[in-house]
């Protein structure tokens, strides 16, 4: 048997009490590409943040090439070979390329004074590393999510890497790019380097890695080689909870359309848009990142102006061109990013809970009727489980299905007519995924239109009654749901 | 428990109310308020107000702001009204936005007598070294001396909003025309701030002298004008050749009065004036009636007049003439 | 147009020059005053005061503090320091006064950075703090009144010039004052440190990424504290170098100068949040401020329109600078929804 390149035994860790990881083990080979699998709080963050340096276990053997680890510092962890790739990047939005690919190893060299052009030779080594075609003096603020992973990534590769832990890498990726960054995580295995790659993303695991690992709750439940999983099993070891998987089947579809958009064109973004939402359907939208969808969904809601076309609410002409004339016409928005748009992240759940249909609450002459507001956040949080101790809490303080679902929420008590979702379940993991996935057929089922925005195929092809493809701002297809599978609506959105 | 203590404490405030009013002679307690705790003129009154209460044996002492700022000394009335003071003595920094709280501190039955706030309402008295016409007149005098009686001249006080700085000037520009017809003022800009800052009255006298090369002297007003304009004639190479004149400290204008720059400086004692405030609130607060000419006992303010028109008021005589004789005879 | 100029125009420095230069035509139109070598001088030398403030108030802005303590540290120090040698009758040269303020700016700045570098408490709050607290000393502790008179050394210093440049038509002349070269220095050092140390590119990442500087293995906490410490200096030093000008010292007369200062620098467009800006931008801002100060005479605004159009200038030059950066961004939003993937 192969030396391990990481063994991590029986590791324990807790937090003012929480026992957040309970003896997990772990052991990575050299030049495997291992998946780490669990929802939101199983503790893999916190595994991750041990091996590198940043937590110290409470109990537990942690050994890296065959030398066991006691204490050690970020610093030192780098030294060794083990590098993190943050959800984040840690990348200077400020600095140029340049400076974020070559300040790690220029300050774990010690050097006091800069020196621009070794800085420029040093940023120029990691880029060819991996073929990474970009102008080092740009500013990295203005690069695409796929650019700046990219230059975390060769930052990451210039400390003769062992292995490189990857934090859920694809979150905000486009397939296209996913592709791409899989192809550069091959090209490091075939440098020997061994990938951590965290992720709770069914299809991704299957697609690359060799090995998975799947922790619960702060324990370890599974270990093993991919080829052995399926679909049902990894979703069973993540969440303990057997999900049956079946297509949406409607309940009553409305005849005259809820909302109808002709010809509806933004320059630059789409161009003549038609289609028909009926009430009890699910309608969802796919293309790929330039596709113009996000555009659609902006336009849909009033935050962005189309240029010619016509969106009509019942039949009738309806003028939107503000997030309040949506909201008037009973048209809701979950937003793409719901951590910067569609939720007060510092402010309290309840507040975030009741924001759009703050109007409703007032009492006489305006004044907030206080009661009424918490009748009211009672039962929003018991009718979406959304899991909080109290609602007083930030709604940072929540997961990010969690988060979702207070977006949802916050939507529905204003009983809409026609809901927009744009990447409903982005960040978000298998449970509360499928628990996004009920409640949204429930509304259907009681009437409302739903148009789902994603690139997520499986939940598009699962959820919905029909599916429009956008290509370069045009719909190329529509295909009813029996008919639609995967390879179908790739080769139309390609 | 709570009850007992508040009736306690009732009676104890109604008998220390009786005992005063049936007093014939009580402690008042009287306090100077100047613009400012650090500004030597107001240091100087304060030693002038302590002299006064050792002197007499009264209470009366200063309490003046970290700053010169007008809504930190509204503060502080608006404190010392809540302490209960029998009178309060006040230089003011911007009177209009002093009156609100004065008018507090007269509803509170407190005597309000004030210095260099001759348009404020609600005073009991207000006390002026002189009248601001001829105080102003007579720095215009000390400036025409200087400038040969000729010349193109403007004036400077430290905010427009400033009462009697303004006061001032406009007496110096009324006797120019009076007295001296070969001077003229700057019709362009005939009033320009200081800020009561040096390194301002500094730089806008520069921007004078470079915008308006025929410029022959600048009157100023408050402390910091001529120092800092002298500051600006030195520096540009105008001794001799432009001239200032205003209020200034002795002590903080030797050197540029004795290095000739500026030949002379006008003043009123600020120990004096802090002194007849205190005065003159003891006689209110004995009942006294005031009538004309008031003697307060105090240098300069024997024999205070009603400012024409007005029954509030008073002005004295009491200006003085600083040069290089007599710099080092005041002591502060 | 090339890329150099293309580079140049998304910048901010291009555009707070433009300003300046436009304002400087329309006091030369008004006055014919301001191209003229003692007018340059005079502006040169009421640069050094606000400038040496606004190095500081720089770094601190763009590490992603605030810093709104400096007027009353440099009260503080400067009065300490001139009080001393004063009661102590020193006569000897500027050097110990500069270094007596140096080291009591030192310890003021210490004492802010210990709070929000290794305390983590948020600056404008600590600085507000500091802020009363140094005025109290001041004022309280110190019993501060003015100093009419400074020490010989300091006197000196003050009135001695590099060079005096004089108007030939007037006949008016203008010190360059010797502090003028303290300036210039800092300014080098200054640039010197942002550009070509790990310490100044610690600033420039821990404004841009506080976590993410953690990680990438600066200390931040130290760089906070260090960079603290060097503006408590910068702002004696401008203290010092106030009183030695003025020949004499007021201890609350720099009180208030924060609220320009900090406008001047984000006017130079540095951002507020931190991590951009240059120390070009950041004296460009400075000068924009300093002449509209110095100038409304000579533009012949009456003096009771000063606050008005001072005001006004700087909701002009900020939002040229705002404008710009709204530009640049919609430029920016719409090239990454046309961006293609990058090809590996």
């Amino acid at each position: 048997m192969p030396e391990s390149l990481l063994r991590a035994v029986g590791i324990h860790k807790s937090f003012a009490g929480v026992h957040a990881l309970k003896g997990v083990d772990l052991t990575i080979m050299p030049g495997e590409i291992h998946c780490l699998a669990g929802e939101n709080g199983c503790g893999k963050s916190t595994l991750i943040k041990i091996i590198s340096g940043v937590y110290q276990p409470d109990a537990g053997v942690l050994e890296f090439n065959g030398k066991s680890l006691q204490k050690i510092t970020p610093i030192d962890a780098i030294l060794l070979g083990i590098q993190v790739i943050y959800q984040d990047f840690s990348v200077f939005p400020n600095l140029t390329v340049m400076e974020n690919l070559a300040l790690n190893s220029e300050l774990s060299e010690k050097h006091k004074l800069v020196s621009w052009k070794r800085m420029r030779s040093i940023a120029q080594d990691a880029v060819t590393r991996i073929n990474f075609d970009i102008d080092l003096d740009s500013i990295v603020g203005t690069l695409s999510v796929a650019q700046k992973q990219m230059v975390a990534i060769s930052r990451a590769l210039m400390f003769n890497a062992r292995l490189i832990i990857m934090d859920e890498p694809t979150t905000a990726l486009t397939r296209r790019e996913v592709d791409a960054l899989f192809r550069v995580i091959l090209q490091l295995k075939a440098q020997g380097i061994s990938i951590l790659f965290v992720s709770h993303k069914l299809n991704e695991v299957f697609e690359i890695s060799e090995r998975f690992t799947i922790f619960r709750n702060g324990e370890l439940v599974r270990t093993g080689q991919t080829s052995e999983l399926d679909s049902a099993k990894f979703t069973y070891y993540m969440t303990g909870r057997e999900f049956s998987e079946q297509k949406f089947i409607p309940g009553e579809i409305g005849k005259e359309p809820l909302l109808e958009v002709r010809n509806l064109t933004m320059r630059g973004a789409f161009e003549d848009v038609s289609f028909a939402l009926r009430a009890g359907e699910i309608v969802g939208v796919t293309g790929l990142l330039d596709s113009g969808r996000s555009e659609l969904a902006l336009a849909l809601f009033g935050i962005r102006k189309a240029d010619s076309g016509a969106i009509l609410v019942k039949g009738k002409g309806a003028a939107i061109r503000s997030p309040r004339d949506a909201v008037r016409h009973k048209i809701g928005l979950v937003p793409e990013d719901r951590l910067t748009e569609g939720l007060f992240l510092p402010q309290s759940i309840a507040d975030n809970l009741i924001i759009a249909e703050i109007d409703r609450l007032a009492g006489r002459a305006g004044v907030f009727d206080r009661e009424k507001r918490a009748r009211e956040i009672e039962r929003l949080v018991k009718e979406f489980a959304i899991a909080t101790p109290d609602p007083q809490n930030a709604g940072q303080t929540l997961s990010g299905g969690n988060q979702q679902r207070v977006v949802l929420a916050k939507w529905l008590a204003c009983n809409l007519d026609v809901l927009v979702l744009n990447g409903p379940t982005v960040g978000v993991d298998i449970g509360s995924k499928h628990d996004i996935h009920g409640i949204l057929r429930d509304l259907a089922r009681q009437g409302m239109g739903i148009l789902i925005i994603s690139d997520d195929l499986p939940e598009v092809i699962e959820n919905c009654s029909r599916v429009l493809v956008l290509k370069a701002g045009k719909i190329v297809t529509e295909m009813d749901a029996d008919h639609a599978d995967e390879q179908r609506i790739l080769a139309h959105m390609m | 428990m709570k009850r007992t203590l508040s009736l306690v404490l009732c009676a104890l405030l109604l008998v220390s109310l009786l005992g005063t009013s049936l007093a014939e002679k009580k402690d008042w307690e009287i306090v100077v308020v100047p613009k400012d705790a650090s500004n030597p003129w107001f240091v100087h009154m304060k030693t002038g107000v302590d002299e006064y209460a050792q002197k007499h044996g009264v209470n009366a002492y200063q309490k003046g702001t970290a700053e010169i700022d007008a809504t930190l000394q509204a503060q502080l009335i608006a404190d010392l009204i809540a302490q209960g003071v029998d009178a309060i003595c006040v230089v003011p920094v911007n009177p209009e936005s002093l009156e609100p709280v004065l008018k507090q501190a007269m509803d509170a039955g407190i005597v309000v007598i004030a210095h260099e706030g001759a348009t404020l309402t609600n005073v009991h008295y207000d006390i002026e070294a002189f009248s601001n016409e001829q105080y102003g007149a007579f720095i215009m005098d000390n400036l025409a001396e200087a400038m040969g009686e000729e010349g193109l001249y403007t004036t400077m006080v430290a905010h427009v909003t400033n009462a009697s700085h303004n006061e001032w000037a406009d007496g110096g520009v009324a006797h120019q025309k009076a007295v001296y017809p070969k001077m003229t003022l700057l019709e362009a800009e005939p009033r320009v701030e200081s800020e009561d800052n040096g390194d301002v009255a500094y730089n806008k006298a520069k921007e004078l002298f470079k915008k308006y090369p025929d410029l022959k002297g600048i009157m100023g007003t408050s402390s910091y004008d001529a120092p800092g304009i002298a500051r600006a004639i030195e520096e540009l190479g105008l001794v001799g050749k432009v001239f200032t004149s205003g209020t200034g400290l002795p002590l903080a204008n030797k050197a540029i009065l004795e290095s000739g720059i500026v030949k002379s400086l006008t003043l009123w004692d600020s120990a004096l004036a802090g002194q007849a405030m205190v005065s003159l609130a003891l006689k209110v607060l004995n009942g006294e009636e005031i009538t004309a000419p008031v003697d307060l006992g105090v240098d300069g303010y024997m024999a205070l007049t009603f400012k024409p028109g007005s029954d509030k008021v008073l002005e004295g005589q009491g200006w003085v003439v600083i040069n290089k004789e007599n710099v080092d005879s005041f002591g502060f | 147009m090339n890329k150099g100029l293309k580079k140049l125009t998304k910048r901010n420095e291009p555009y707070i020059f433009l300003v300046v230069l436009a304002l400087a035509l329309l006091i030369q139109f008004r006055s014919g005053q301001f191209f003229t070598g003692n007018n340059l001088v005079d502006i040169a030398s009421a640069m050094v005061v606000p400038g040496l403030f606004a190095v500081g108030t720089f770094m601190v802005i763009l590490s992603g503090g605030i810093d709104v303590s400096f007027p009353a540290l440099a009260s503080l120090t400067s009065y300490a320091t001139t009080k001393m040698l004063l009661d102590a009758g020193y006569t000897g040269g500027i050097w110990l006064p500069i270094l007596i303020s140096l080291s009591l700016g030192a310890a003021l700045g210490a004492f802010n950075g210990y709070f929000i570098g290794f305390l983590g408490l948020p600056a404008l709050i600590v600085t507000l703090g500091t802020s009363s607290v140094f005025k109290g000393v001041m004022q309280g502790a110190l019993n501060s009144v003015q100093l009419a008179t400074i020490p010989p050394g300091m006197q000196a210093f003050g009135t001695s010039s590099l060079f005096v440049a004089s108007n030939p038509l007037s006949g008016l002349t203008s010190r360059m004052p010797v502090a003028f070269l303290v300036f210039a220095s800092v300014l080098l050092v200054s640039f010197l440190i942002l550009r070509y140390t790990f310490l100044g590119r610690g600033i420039y990442a821990i404004g841009g990424n506080e976590v993410s500087a953690h990680r990438a293995g600066f200390n931040t906490r130290r760089t906070k504290f260090l960079l603290y410490v060097f503006v408590g200096m910068m702002a004696s030093l401008a203290g010092l170098i106030r009183t030695c000008m003025m020949q004499q010292n007021h201890p609350t007369n720099m009180l208030g100068m924060e609220m320009n200062i900090i406008a001047g620098v984000v006017l130079g467009g540095t951002a507020i949040t931190g991590g951009t800006g240059s120390l070009t931008g950041c004296m460009l801002g400075t000068l924009l401020i300093v002449i509209v100060e110095n100038s409304m005479i000579l533009i012949g605004i009456p003096t009771i329109w000063k606050s008005v159009f001072v005001g006004a200038l700087i909701i002009i030059g900020t939002g040229v600078s705002a404008w710009q950066v709204f530009r640049a961004n919609r430029v920016a939003k719409v090239r990454f929804f046309r961006k293609e993937v990058p090809t590996i």
